[in-house]
């Protein structure tokens, strides 16, 4: 047998050497590079650091902005409410009693008054409709399950999609901040598919998995595209994961063509429920105009 | 040289080799002291009184890390006995440290 090296030996032991280099750089156990004139540190661990603490600085901050939004929202929903409404319900008791004290022979008058009165009751309706989308009352009054399977009946009457509500802790009570944090995620997830799915079925589930609240959003539509997911530019879907975040949780979102597209929050139970959260499959609540 | 710092094992031992290792490091950095700190206690478990450190700092003397081929920090030569080994990184894995410098069996 031959003792002479192969002619590539060389070339092998220049390709363990390279495997070793990349190694330590992978590994990041350089601190510095050495070139034939200078050298550069190389200051990974503190640069990654660095980051995450601008991420966290970050985070914080767009956690409080929510909170300032939703406090806002709910001034603004309030003051709607308050000022406006009980200003347009005397305005339209004044009509129909004006309407009242009017003779036969007054007719275009009364036709007037009819206009005026119908046109009231839409601004009425307007005004209730703004109030409830800046600030479900539903939500602070009935609780979290029961204003998504509100908003999914009222998802289904504005869009004619069939939209569906499951959940396994129909029973749990939810912290107050957290509750706003999914009702918002499920209110811009829905919106999402109104606006861009071409979607013809909703579903939206809300399930406790050992110690986890698993909420999904999916429907059977155009899909997204990845660079949409983590465009800057999708506002929405930015909200929906920070929401997700501040409340310690994982945010998904992703789909094809053939199925649809599918949004996934995981967050850890002990953030969302107050107490000891129960689940059963007798709990089980599904939106009743689900066929 | 002002960049380079010899240590030696306090107790000799004439019935093994001597080994003498150099040991390019960056300053203070953290994995440069990590590296310095675990061949220190490598050295002292395993070869007590048999070994040589030589430390150089690339930041002051990067001429001497040039001339050895040494192209990141920290990176450790086993100068003697030869064969040269070349070790990079921060020597952390204790076991592959001691194989590279042939001080166990490869699969220890």
């Amino acid at each position: 047998m031959s003792n002479q090296k192969p002619p590539y030996s060389e070339l092998e032991s220049y390709m363990k050497e390279a495997e070793k280099l990349i190694h330590v750089l992978r590994t990041q156990q350089v601190d510095a590079i050495v070139g034939e004139s200078h050298v550069m540190l190389v200051r990974l661990k503190q640069a990654e650091e660095n980051l995450k603490n601008s991420r966290n600085q970050l985070r914080a901050l767009a956690t409080y902005l929510l909170s300032v939004r939703e406090n806002e929202r709910t001034v603004i929903a309030r003051e709607l409410h308050d000022e406006f409404g009980q200003a347009l319900t005397s305005l339209q008791l004044g009509l129909s009693w004006m309407s009242r004290k009017l003779t036969p022979g007054q007719r275009p008058l009364q036709e007037k008054i009819k206009s005026l009165s119908a046109t009231t009751t839409s601004l009425i309706r307007s005004v209730k409709n703004i109030a409830s989308e800046l600030r479900p009352g539903v939500l602070d009054e009935l609780g979290l399950v029961k204003t998504l399977k509100s908003e999914a009946r009222g998802f289904q009457g504005r869009t004619g999609m069939q939209c569906r509500f499951k959940t396994n802790i129909a029973k749990a009570k939810f912290d107050r901040s957290a509750a706003v944090a999914i009702f918002r995620i499920v209110q811009a997830a829905l919106t999402n598919i109104a606006r861009h799915a071409n979607a013809s079925r909703a579903l939206i589930t809300m399930m406790k998995r050992k110690s986890t609240l698993i909420l999904t959003v999916m429907d059977n539509g155009k899909g997204v595209t990845k660079r949409l997911v983590y465009s800057h530019d999708s506002l929405g879907i930015t909200g929906m994961r920070e929401r997700t975040l501040a409340l310690g949780g994982t945010f998904t979102l992703g789909g094809s063509k053939s199925k649809g597209t599918m949004l996934t929050v995981r967050i850890p139970l002990s953030r969302v429920i107050v107490g000891k959260p129960s689940s059963s499959p007798s709990a089980t609540l599904s939106s009743p105009d689900s066929r | 040289m002002k960049a380079r710092k010899r240590q030696r094992g306090k107790s000799a031992n004439p019935g093994g080799d001597s080994y003498v290792f150099r040991l390019f490091v960056a300053g203070n950095e953290s994995n440069s002291s990590q590296a310095r700190g675990n061949l220190a206690r490598i050295c002292e478990k395993h070869i007590k009184g048999r070994y040589k450190i030589d430390a150089v700092d690339v930041l002051k003397d990067a001429a001497a890390a040039h001339k050895n081929n040494v192209l990141v920090t920290p990176t450790l030569i086993l100068v003697r006995p030869l064969p040269r080994v070349m070790l990079l990184g921060n020597l952390n894995d204790t076991r592959r440290v001691l194989a590279a410098l042939r001080l166990i069996g490869d699969k220890g």
